[in-house]
């Protein structure tokens, strides 16, 4: 559980992020929308704790996550490339990342081979993740968000530079995900994606959430009015 | 072509380096000034020199055989630091401007080097106090044409060497050896290229005429230049992929997180340019000893101490003042991880007393030389260990600049701030103030015990510094990352 109180995060005069008070259940599959500059990566940054808030905390599992790191040993986050080590190879990445959470060579390999469809770790030997399409960046970024089986899942657009069927691919694991309990926060510009997966859509607009409401039919075609110019 | 150039211009001044720090560009500017006005005193007071060494009154001869040499080693100088900046001109390549064009573009930018102001600053004093007053007008503007199509010979045969330099080594190699032979023939006068070299300017800049042998080799590089970039200008060539390199530190992921980030902090060293060259440039300093370590400066307390700071830990110093900026690529990477702070400061820590001890292992056989020389660099070591580690992490919470990894190391001072200068204040402070107090008190005898006491008493208190540095770093953390976000 995510609860946010009184957050505000200023640069200068300029309000990035002003959420007075948000709760995220366990249950809850939240997708994240707005224009750029809404705040959404304001909110994901805040919650993982890589920004200061200019006013009030955000507590995970009634835990401040600036005072703990416990939040760290169930939290999965991919929001930008800045999160992969660029001279590392994919491998040497998610057995890294694997290591932190007791998982073994051969854990990791497990894992990739059941998410082979969606990342081939046998075409990506013998390079550097620096070396990789942005694409596939994202790709090693969110499987190693995956690998340590989080219980709050943070991906920051994850549907960006992804082919067609990755889409599809990320789609239905994150649905799956979901059914396993995992709280999951997803960003998206996709409004199609978003509503069919989420139960839960929240929308930004310069900082403020103006809506936040339960998925339903109409969803999607509500917000597709709001974003029309 | 006009509007490229001016591009250049505007990544150079608009580059958020300039923009972030305007101290540091002033004394960068200033030392610059310096250094560039020695060299044109040097230049100007080089027949004095000459003469002084050589007894000989016709100082423009000897002057233009010296110039052989200096050609020789300003062609190996920018073998090893002049860059090709065959990269910018990426953005350029689906514009619809003639690849034809376009082309001149980093060949004539590479006419603007630092090296070939130094060239040009090293000549033009000299020629004007010496040739252009004394000599007849068209013998010294032929001698003048002549030396600087040498210059720009070499401006542009590099991009040759270096283009090749990246496929085979044959050539270059080849092209090195035949150098040093050159050498080698003329320090055992065997033959002398510099006389010959020094002949042929002569009789080149004996007519107008002539001046078609040096100037038909100037447009020969150019050309050979150009048609080399003209076949590689394709994207894929200016970014060459670096294929895997396995490092063989997999033993380190047996010892815990710790060993794990050590095996990070390996590869991240030995994959990337700049900490690469940095340990390079650092071993390389090891060899200064040989000039440190002479009868006369073996009895003198502030040099055996400066050199027995700096000679072993050239490495762990020059590489931690700019503790957590190394990492500022991947940051937030190593924020999100189960990592906790102290652990990651801990690797930090026990990785920089690694490089300190095997520096001293590699600066021991100075022993050979004086036996005190191996006590001096233990007591050192013990300081460093247990002080100056202790104070480049604490002051490394105060960095905040970013660190591109894959640019050299050479005149680069992109993450170089006022952190740095407060690094290196204490670390050579506190010996000088315990030299000083000692003298004072005349029981210098004492002085090196009390360096290494020094450093027991660090080593002792390392679990409670580690803390507060932790503390400290928690404290910080938002703004190192919002700094390191900056690129």
């Amino acid at each position: 559980m995510i609860e946010i109180f009184e957050l505000e995060k200023r640069y200068g005069s300029q309000v990035a992020l002003s959420v007075p008070s948000l709760q995220i259940n366990q249950a809850d599959f939240v997708g994240l929308v707005g224009n750029n500059g809404a705040g959404k990566t304001t909110m994901l940054s805040l919650i993982l704790d890589l920004i200061k808030p200019s006013k009030g905390y955000v507590c995970s599992n009634t835990e401040k996550v600036s005072e703990t790191d416990t939040w760290k040993t169930y939290t999965g986050s991919y929001l930008h490339s800045g999160f992969l080590i660029p001279f590392l190879s994919p491998l040497e990445y998610f057995e890294f990342v694997g290591s932190l959470h007791g998982k073994n060579k051969a854990d990791v390999q497990d894992f990739l081979e059941e998410n082979k469809r969606f990342f081939d770790i046998q075409s990506f030997k013998d390079k550097y993740i620096r070396d990789l399409s942005s694409g596939n960046k994202n790709k090693v970024g969110i499987l190693s968000a995956l690998l340590s089986e989080p219980k709050i899942l943070l991906l920051d657009e994850p549907f960006s530079n992804l082919d067609p069927s990755s889409q599809l691919w990320l789609k239905s694991k994150l649905k799956e995900i979901h059914q396993l309990g995992v709280l999951t926060i997803v960003s998206s510009h996709d409004l199609n994606h978003l509503t069919e997966i989420c139960n839960r859509v929240i929308l930004l607009e310069e900082g403020l959430i103006i809506n936040d409401s339960q998925t339903s039919n109409e969803t999607l075609s509500e917000l597709e009015k709001y974003f029309k110019v | 072509m006009y509007t490229l150039l001016a591009h250049q211009w505007k990544e150079k001044i608009r580059s958020s380096f300039w923009q972030k720090n305007i101290v540091l560009n002033i004394l960068l500017g200033i030392l610059g000034t310096y250094f560039l006005l020695n060299i044109v005193v040097v230049s100007l007071f080089l027949d004095k020199i000459l003469l002084l060494y050589f007894k000989t009154t016709d100082v423009v001869t000897l002057l233009t055989q010296f110039l052989f040499y200096f050609f020789l080693v300003d062609l190996f100088v920018r073998f090893l630091f002049q860059q090709v900046p065959s990269l910018a001109i990426q953005p350029y390549l689906t514009l619809p401007i003639p690849k034809s064009k376009l082309l001149h573009y980093p060949l004539i930018k590479s006419i603007f080097s630092f090296l070939n102001l130094f060239s040009l600053l090293l000549i033009l004093p000299f020629f004007i106090k010496n040739i252009f007053f004394t000599q007849h007008f068209q013998f010294s503007f032929s001698w003048l044409v002549c030396v600087l199509s040498i210059v720009g010979t070499n401006n542009f045969i590099l991009f040759l060497l270096k283009k090749y330099f990246s496929k085979q080594l044959a050539i270059p190699l080849f092209l090195f050896a035949s150098i040093a032979l050159v050498l080698a023939l003329e320090f055992t006068k065997t033959t002398s290229f510099s006389i010959s070299f020094s002949e042929s300017i002569y009789w080149i800049s004996s007519s107008y005429l002539r001046l078609i042998t040096p100037l038909t080799m100037l447009a020969l590089a150019y050309f050979s230049a150009y048609t080399m970039l003209r076949k590689n200008a394709y994207i894929e060539d200016t970014h060459i992929q670096n294929n895997i390199k396995s490092t063989g530190f997999d033993f380190l992921n047996n010892y815990g997180q710790i060993g794990q980030l050590l095996g990070i902090e390996l590869k991240m060293i030995l994959r990337n340019k700049r900490p690469r060259s940095l340990l390079v440039i650092s071993l390389l300093f090891i060899l200064y000893g040989f000039m440190f370590y002479k009868k006369g400066t073996l009895d003198n307390v502030l040099i055996m101490s400066i050199s027995g700071l700096m000679l072993p830990a050239m490495f762990a110093i020059s590489y931690g003042q700019f503790m957590f900026s190394w990492d500022s690529s991947y940051f937030d990477s190593l924020l999100t991880q189960k990592i906790t702070f102290y652990e990651y400061i801990k690797s930090k820590q026990i990785f920089l007393i690694i490089a300190c001890i095997l520096g001293f292992v590699v600066s021991l056989p100075f022993a050979f030389i004086d036996y005190s020389i191996a006590f001096i660099n233990a007591a050192f070591l013990l300081y460093n260990i247990g002080i100056s580690i202790t104070i480049m992490l604490f002051l490394g919470t105060f960095n905040t600049r970013y660190i591109d990894l894959g640019k050299g190391q050479f005149m680069n001072y992109e993450g170089t701030g006022f952190t740095q200068f407060l690094v290196m204040l204490p670390i050579f402070g506190i010996p000088f103030l315990i030299y000083v107090l000692f003298d004072y008190l005349g029981i210098t005898p004492l002085y090196y015990y009390s360096i290494a006491l020094f450093g027991v008493i660090g080593i002792v208190l390392n679990k409670i510094m580690l803390v507060k540095i932790t503390k400290e770093f928690k404290k910080r953390r938002y703004t190192m990352a919002l700094g390191f976000r900056k690129k």
